[in-house]
């Protein structure tokens, strides 16, 4: 069994990160609701861009290949992410690590190739 | 056990990744017109592999020598049988295919890449023997599955089943992982032997936690209820040819994950998930019959189908022991032959423009205009209404003699009983084709491969069937053996 | 060869009914008739044996057919004076009630079905008689119940056929519900269901123990032989379980000769008999049997004076001379009642089908009001059923010659006085009234059938037939409907063709000779039973020296029946009419059979519909049919709907589903 004792701290911390969080939401409305008038109209209730009028609807769809590179990044943020730990337990793992971490690393090149192949990495 | 020897016991899993890269690789430079010779490649693959883990099964091989990497992974018996229905419903997922998404233009290459990985991933789940390789196996199979399941990306009920499928998938991903967190807390270990060890004293509440999620998070990929939801649809918007995918290959690797997990890695603890297996047996073989009833969709009729098929080889879970096991398997093995049956029927069910026919008023007289067609159609329902002189009554009695074995009486009762309800939309089905007036909606041609796989099917289930039986019963209690062996 | 004589009718009556259209009516006729003429050709030599003393009694081991802890019995045939003279009952009399079948029955459509019922209940009646055990007599008795069941019934298109027949099914119930208790209970006391060896054991067991039954404690051999009594009630339709034989008449006059004349109602007599020993061990079941047959003589008799139609007036005639019989057994006279069982089966054979003879002329026509003056267009019909009344009421010198009837009943009224109780004497009192009606009635019905004036101009079925056969001459006539004046409305009855008439014929030697010939065989020669039936020596002696106006009584009675029904109906016809309109309760009392019908309507029938109604309507349709398959197919229905609503699409629906699946799931393991 593992002790659980010791994520003690971390379950204060987010409990006070919380605490905290919910406070500076809720103390000034709390606070603007006790305070002052609360009449509501239409304009009020309009969304405030510098004084301006809003140009657009907010929720305006993306060109769907952001999300293409975004995914790219992630993968290949990943597997930087994997290679740190990898690389400082390299002398432990030893040749069977290595040969791992090539394997791996060879599979997304293939996929790198495959995406590179079908045209992804090209913006038009 | 050395690292050749474990190379060795995963080489079927090794050949389906490398032949996956390769195909994938060859898919994007020869372009989507190769599209039918890499499913061909890719069927001539599994089949392969199928010859790989064949072996295994029929020498009934279990114990130390069939485990790789100091436990994460079992080439057992056990394994093995899972392997062969997923290989052989992934293959006739693929063989019927290219006819379906060439008509709509959308054969792509990657589908039997997709399929390829999706099986890759569920040979890593019946293989598991470590919390990390039943997850990258799942997720390796889920993702696939998502993809697969919006495959025809310009239709919008694909697209909406991909992507619900996903969203759900998530949050079943999100409880099966937190449950395993759990696990791994109160036990210290992932690898399933482990986890036997260090719950065979007893049982914490945080660990207990861990199991209940666990099995939600598993329950959600065979669709038991109430983790179904996904099912209707996702396989009614998914492409017929992927629905008769995830009907078959995912149920069966799912279930024979959760079988390991429930009966290996918490094997000692039967009580605390037995009751809850029984519940969601019976609460699926209940929804699947009532949401049936009343679908005019054959497919999404098909669907509420295979929940209520869940909720009979959940039954032989709930019994927890050899006997189940083997009638868990001897059921699956029947169901992956009747839904193959169903579903390819169904593709073949098209009118004179060779539209897809899905609704089940068009299929009214249907014993007059295909007769043939009809015949194994309502072959298929029959069995899966589980009536006697077919195959798929036996799938139903091992199951039931299993749960009357371990003394569930009361649940077997009550299992039969259910069945009834569902007897009344699988005959009304018949009742549409033979008695009611043509409608004379489908008249499409199909190719030899749908004759052949439908011949093959309806020829399983026929009462031809019951002359498998003793082979099909020595090989599945080979398999649960292997199952059972630690314990 | 008593296997022959059992089994040839059940075989005849399979090729006839399995047969049916395949085989045709003739070829299905033939077999079944010659099925029975050889049982009947065989029967014979064996009761001719026993009269001679030739024959030994014996049985006749068939098949094995129950072993089950201490409960064992056979198939066996059983043959012994007792059988052989039912034997030859029943077999001659089947034999010609199917031949004269082929006359009566030309013209239906369904030919090979009545014979092959025909053929089987005779098979039944002849396991009846021959069974070694109680459950092969059961099994016969039922059998029979069956078939009377299907020849009652036999034109089932008329509503009032059915009614009857589920009438006779239904009472005959309640008196096998008597006999297998009676059966059951017999096997719990003696420990088998062989006859012989119960009849060894019954003496001993008389008044040697009781019985708990419906919660009193009472003598065991009463209590056995009352019940086995019951059943034989219900067959032989006694007072309070008769009320099945006159509706019976709505079968085939055929069927009303050999089954509710001849045969099947005189079960209940020959039980009683083949039972005698262990009769002999209740008295106080003898006295029931007394006074039960006495009343049923009386009652039966009383009703037959009223009624209008020829069958029914016969079927009371036959209630009548059953009553005879049981209480002839109830005092001990077993042979006595054997004798008139005997000699009955000819002479009421005889009338009924010479009643057929008469309605087969007269075009279905059975109201007597309708006949008259018949004598001259049948004479042979007429001259028989003379026969038969002259065999039924009784007539004869002492000493000299008589006809049937004259014998069996004299021996009967005999043996009552001389049994010296007081039941006997009433019996004896009763039996002489009834003797007295029965000679009224008898001799009304003749005089009323076949002299007088032609009165059936008014008869509807008289009228369809004459309209039918000018409707085919009205060409070459051209009048049709003529008043002729004369009561005949033109119509001439004819004589029934030979196929009838030989069997009437044959059964009127049996009517006037029959007690002149085995009288004494039956009566007074122990010999001749040798033990199958309980022989009274004591009885028989005192029976012979009765005084002498004991004797002439029967005769004496019988000639003032005569005489009522001569002034009644031939010399001053005004008279019943009148008679009828000074006794109006009285007469409607008696015409409407003592209320017995309307009695077990209000007791029985009508609980009982209630009832069922109660159950059809609240138990069936309200609870089992409401929960059971209604309301199952509600809760399906219910929770498809139930199941498509939460089925909604929505992805956050199904999350919640999800969840809220996985949170019932961990509480109820947390709470368990």
């Amino acid at each position: 069994m593992v002790d659980l004792s010791q994520y003690l701290p971390i379950l204060i911390f987010m409990g006070i990160a919380l605490a905290l969080s919910a406070a500076f939401i809720l103390l000034p409305m709390g606070v603007a609701r006790l305070t002052g008038a609360h009449k509501p109209d239409a304009e009020k209730l309009s969304e405030y861009e510098c004084g301006f009028p809003a140009f657009e609807d907010p929720r305006s769809q993306f060109d769907v290949r952001f999300y293409l590179v975004a995914i790219l990044f992630i993968i290949f943020d990943l597997e930087a992410a994997f290679l740190f730990p990898w690389a400082v337990s390299l002398d432990l793992t030893g040749w069977a690590g290595w040969i791992t971490m090539m394997i791996f690393l060879g599979e997304l090149v293939i996929g790198y190739i495959y995406a590179w192949k079908k045209g992804a990495l090209e913006w038009e | 056990m050395d690292f050749t020897a474990s190379l060795a016991l995963i080489a079927p899993e090794i050949l389906l990744s490398v032949s996956g890269l390769v195909l994938l690789l060859a898919g994007a430079w020869m372009g989507d017109g190769a599209s039918r010779l890499v499913s061909y490649a890719a069927v001539a693959v599994l089949a392969v592999c199928a010859f790989m883990v064949a072996p295994a099964l029929c020498s009934g091989a279990m114990g130390p020598d069939t485990v790789a990497f100091g436990g994460q992974f079992r080439a057992d018996a056990f394994a093995s049988f899972a392997k062969l229905l997923i290989y052989a419903a992934g293959g006739a997922a693929l063989l019927v295919a290219p006819a379906f998404f060439e008509r709509h233009g959308a054969m792509r290459a990657e589908y039997p890449v997709l399929v390829l990985f999706a099986v890759l991933g569920m040979g890593l789940m019946v293989s598991a023997g470590d919390l990390l390789t039943l997850y990258i196996g799942l997720e390796l199979n889920s993702l696939s599955a998502y993809v697969l399941a919006a495959f025809l990306r310009t239709d919008e009920r694909s697209a909406e089943a991909g992507l619900k499928y996903f969203v759900l998938g998530a949050l079943a991903s999100g409880i099966l992982l937190f449950g395993m967190s759990l696990t791994y807390g109160f036990t210290g270990t992932t690898t399933f032997e482990g986890i036997r060890t260090a719950l065979s004293g007893g049982l914490s509440t945080g660990a207990l936690f861990g199991v209940i999620f666990m099995l939600a998070g598993l329950a959600f990929k065979i669709a038991a209820v109430p983790f179904h939801m996904w099912t209707p649809d996702v396989y009614e918007g998914a492409p017929t040819p992927v629905t008769t995918f995830f009907a078959t290959a995912p149920k069966v690797a799912a279930v024979g994950l959760t079988m390991r997990v429930a009966m290996d890695a918490f094997g000692k603890q039967e009580s605390a998930w037995q009751q809850v297996i029984i519940f969601a047996a019976l609460a699926s073989i209940v929804v699947g019959a009532l949401g049936a009833i009343g679908q005019v969709n054959i497919k999404r009729l098909l669907a509420y189908s295979s929940i209520n098929n869940v909720g009979f080889i959940l039954i032989g879970l709930a019994a927890a022991t050899q006997a189940g096991a083997s009638a868990m398997l001897v059921y699956l093995s029947i169901y992956v032959a009747m839904s193959v049956g169903g579903f390819v029927a169904v593709l073949m069910l098209k009118d004179a423009d060779g539209e897809a026919v899905e609704a089940i008023a068009d299929i009214a007289g249907l014993s007059r205009t295909q007769p043939l067609l009809a015949l194994c159609l309502a072959a298929v329902m029959f069995s899966l209404a589980g009536i006697p002189p077919l195959f798929g009554f036996w799938g139903k009695f091992v199951v039931f003699q299993a749960a009357v074995q371990a003394d569930m009486i009361a649940l077997a009762a009550i299992g039969i009983a259910a069945s009834v309800i569902g007897a009344f939309y699988y005959l009304k089905i018949v009742k549409i084709m033979y008695f009611d007036e043509p409608v004379n909606k489908v008249h499409g041609k199909s190719d030899w491969i749908h004759w052949a796989l439908l011949a093959v099917s309806a020829i399983f289930i026929s009462p031809l069937g019951y002359l498998l039986t003793r082979w099909l019963g020595s090989l599945a209690d080979k398999a649960a053996a292997a199952l059972l062996f630690a314990a | 060869m008593i296997q022959a004589i059992v089994f040839a009718p059940l075989l005849a009556a399979l090729i006839a009914g399995l047969g049916n259209r395949m085989i045709g009516n003739t070829a299905a006729k033939a077999v079944t008739t010659a099925g029975l003429f050889l049982s009947c050709a065989l029967s014979w030599p064996i009761f001719i044996g026993f009269v001679t003393g030739s024959a030994e009694a014996g049985v006749t081991p068939v098949l094995q057919w129950v072993q089950s802890g201490t409960l064992s019995f056979d198939w066996a045939l059983r043959v012994d004076a007792l059988t052989a003279v039912m034997l030859v009952v029943i077999t001659t009399v089947s034999a010609l009630v199917h031949l004269y079948s082929w006359g009566y029955m030309e013209e239906d459509l369904d030919q090979p079905r009545f014979f092959a019922y025909l053929s089987l209940f005779t098979f039944a009646m002849l396991m009846l008689v021959t069974a070694d055990n109680l459950v092969q007599m059961f099994f016969g008795w039922e059998g029979v119940g069956l078939a009377s069941y299907l020849l009652i019934g036999f034109w089932f298109k008329k509503p009032s056929a059915c009614a009857a027949a589920i009438k006779a099914f239904v009472v005959n119930r309640v008196g096998d519900l008597g006999f297998m208790l009676g059966i059951f209970g017999t096997w719990l006391v003696f420990q088998t269901t062989s006859i012989p060896e119960i009849l060894a054991a019954a003496p001993a067991m008389k008044g040697a123990s009781t019985i708990g039954f419906l919660g009193a404690r009472v003598d065991t051999m009463t209590v056995l032989c009352i019940l086995l009594f019951i059943g034989a009630m219900g067959k032989s339709a006694q007072l309070g379980l008769h009320t099945w034989l006159p509706d019976a008449m709505e079968g085939p006059t055929p069927v009303s000769a050999l089954i509710h004349a001849a045969t099947m109602v005189t079960a209940g007599v020959f039980m009683v008999c083949r039972l005698s020993p262990m009769f002999e061990a209740a008295p106080v079941a003898l006295a029931f049997v007394t006074v039960i047959g006495a009343l049923t003589c009386f009652f039966a008799a009383t009703v037959g004076t009223c009624q209008w139609d020829i069958k029914r007036v016969i079927a009371y005639s036959t209630c009548s001379q059953l009553g005879y019989m049981f209480f002839a057994a109830g005092v001990g006279a077993y042979g006595a009642a054997m004798f008139h069982l005997f000699t009955h089966a000819f002479f009421k054979a005889l009338l009924f089908l010479g009643a057929g003879s008469v309605i087969h002329a007269m075009h279905h026509e059975q109201d007597m009001r309708y006949y008259g003056d018949l004598r001259r267009h049948i004479p042979i019909t007429f001259w028989v059923m003379t026969a038969g009344t002259l065999a039924i009421t009784g007539v004869g010198v002492i000493g000299v010659f008589g006809f049937a009837g004259f014998y069996s009943k004299d021996a009967i009224l005999e043996a009552a006085f001389g049994s010296g109780t007081e039941l006997g004497t009433l019996a004896f009192m009763l039996g002489s009234f009834a003797a007295l009606l029965t000679s009224f009635y008898s001799w009304r019905l003749v005089f009323l059938t076949f002299f007088g004036k032609p009165r059936w101009a008014g008869s509807e079925h008289i009228q369809h037939a004459v309209h039918d056969e000018h409707h085919h001459a009205d060409d070459a006539h051209g009048h049709g409907h003529a008043d002729h004046g004369d009561g005949t409305a033109g119509y001439h009855p004819h004589e029934s063709p030979w196929s009838m008439l030989v069997p009437i014929l044959v059964l009127s030697v049996g009517a006037v000779f029959a007690g002149f010939v085995f009288n004494d065989t039956f009566i007074n020669r122990e010999s001749f039973w040798n033990g199958a039936i309980f022989y009274n020596e004591h009885l028989i002696h005192a029976m012979h020296h009765v005084p002498l106006w004991v004797k002439l009584t029967p005769g004496m009675v019988m000639l003032i029946g005569l005489f009522i029904a001569w002034n009644n109906y031939i010399r001053n016809p005004a008279l019943p009419a009148a008679f009828v309109n000074n006794f109006r309760q009285l007469h409607a009392f008696v015409y409407n059979k003592w209320y017995f019908d309307e009695l077990y309507n209000f007791l029985f029938v009508r609980p009982a519909f209630w009832l069922g109604r109660q159950f059809w309507k609240i138990g069936d349709i309200g609870i089992i049919d409401r929960f059971g398959p209604n309301g199952a197919a509600w809760v399906v229905a219910r929770g498809s709907g139930y199941a498509q609503k939460v089925q909604s699409g929505y992805l956050y629906s199904y999350a919640l589903i999800m969840l809220l699946g996985l949170v019932a799931a961990i509480s109820w393991v947390m709470v368990k």
